[in-house]
């Protein structure tokens, strides 16, 4: 029954030796093919809000339901942001009338300048002439032809000439400086300018509208809803591109680029292989080992540990073209990198 | 010679799945949970370990073998790799 005969030892060493042959090649094999049965079917997501608040008055959108790009989802009291466009007209019109009105008062100062600057000349005429008169009377008061009171009137009237010349300059340049120019009215009509462009742009917030294709998720309102700035109503799961989030081991990842073939297999449907490309691979992921505060000191464990589990990274595989019925965002994924039936 | 008919006869359907392979995710659901391919592999090691045991008893084989637990074991480990290679080989 239980003799050692060579045949026996010939046949258990043929059995130990194709064994042990067979699972190293296996196992190359399954390290140069790196699969993942934990992976999720992964869609880009919008949070859907407007950038301004009010009542929720007009909700076109169920939850689940399929929308376009551009379609319109929902639309907020736009009353409120009537009235402010209204106010930012008016204020626009006032200060364009302000421009008006400041480009007359130029109109009228620039006018008065000149008056300032003939008085000047003017004035300068009648200094000279009473400067001439004292010259001409200089000599002849000297020799007595004339009373010396007709002398000291034209001297009088020599120096009233000249304080008039120096008010009438004064006047000229208090004049010029007053003109001043249209700068503050422009600005204050641009400033209400934008502030019109402003109240109109909030106003088209109201509406708000799909920014890609998509399903409505987590919609759980009806229209009455008082909506904060920014609140958001439901979550819009992009349709444009689906993903597939593989976690891969870190001594599997490097026969992985960008680019290489997948088999993707929603759980929804185990059958049908869903052709992708990898996408990308994860740069990072936070390990307990960096946990903590990012200016405390290290956490590090008391502990003897011999054995240390492999790190996964996630890799992301973009799917080609699938059955909408299989993409749900979050559903099990199983996902075969370089190998399996879309790849063949 | 008697039972080798039986022996073929519980060893063919097994050689025709291998051309048929099973399609899709190797990943099997069972109550609510997914198991992996190679734990179905494991299984099908350990029961054709147990079945060729049975066997090599009954036709006789059995007598004629030595280390036996290396033996029995690495035939079921070679079958197992076998069907992870056949069927979900890539």
């Amino acid at each position: 029954m239980s003799g050692k005969t060579p045949v026996g030892l010939l046949i258990a060493a043929v059995c130990i030796v194709a064994a042990t042959v067979l699972g190293i090649h296996v196992a190359n094999e399954d390290s140069a093919h790196p699969s993942s049965d934990s992976g999720s079917i992964d869609a880009e997501i919008v949070h859907m809000a407007s950038t301004v608040g009010g009542r929720l008055v007009d909700l076109r959108v169920r939850v689940n339901q399929e929308v376009r790009r551009g379609e319109v989802l929902y639309r907020l009291d736009p009353e409120p942001y009537d009235l402010t466009v209204r106010q930012a007209q008016a204020n626009l019109a006032l200060a364009q009338a302000e421009v008006e009105n400041q480009r007359r008062l130029v109109a009228v100062k620039t006018a008065s300048a000149a008056v300032a600057q003939a008085q000047t000349v003017r004035a300068r005429t009648n200094r000279d002439l009473a400067a001439r008169t004292v010259e001409r009377l200089s000599p002849l008061a000297g020799h007595a032809y004339i009373p010396l009171q007709q002398y000291d009137q034209a001297r009088v009237a020599l120096h009233d000439a000249e304080i008039s010349l120096e008010q009438a300059q004064q006047q000229e340049v208090a004049a010029q400086t007053a003109i001043g120019d249209l700068k503050s009215a422009l600005a204050t009509q641009d400033a209400a300018s934008a502030a019109l462009d402003h109240a109109r742009y909030e106003l088209r917030q109201t509406v708000v509208v799909a920014p890609t294709d998509g399903y409505v998720t987590s919609l759980y309102v009806k229209p009455g809803e008082i909506l904060a700035p920014s609140q958001v109503l439901f979550t819009l799961v992009a349709n444009d591109a689906w993903f597939a989030n593989a976690n891969i081991r870190e001594v599997d990842l490097r026969p992985i680029r960008p680019g290489d073939c997948a088999t993707v297999y929603s759980m929804i449907d185990r059958h049908a292989a869903i052709h992708g490309h990898v996408d990308s691979i994860g740069w990072g992921v936070l390990s307990a080992d960096s946990a903590g505060l990012p200016r405390a000191l290290p956490l590090v464990p008391r502990e003897m540990d011999w054995v240390h589990v492999a790190q996964r990274f996630p890799v992301r595989v973009r799917l080609d073209q699938a059955d909408p019925a299989l993409l749900r965002l979050g559903a099990t994924a199983t996902v075969e990198i370089r190998h399996g039936a879309a790849c063949r | 010679m008697r039972t080798y008919p039986a022996l073929l006869s519980r060893t063919a359907p097994f050689l025709l799945l291998g051309g048929c392979a099973v399609r899709g995710a190797p990943s099997f659901p069972l109550a609510g949970a997914y198991f992996p391919d190679w734990m179905l592999c494991a299984m099908v090691g350990i029961v054709v370990a147990v079945g060729l045991r049975v066997i090599f008893v009954q036709i006789g084989v059995d007598t004629i073998l030595s280390l036996r637990v290396f033996t029995y074991v690495s035939l079921g480990v070679i079958a197992a790799l076998l069907v992870w290679q056949i069927w979900f080989g890539p």
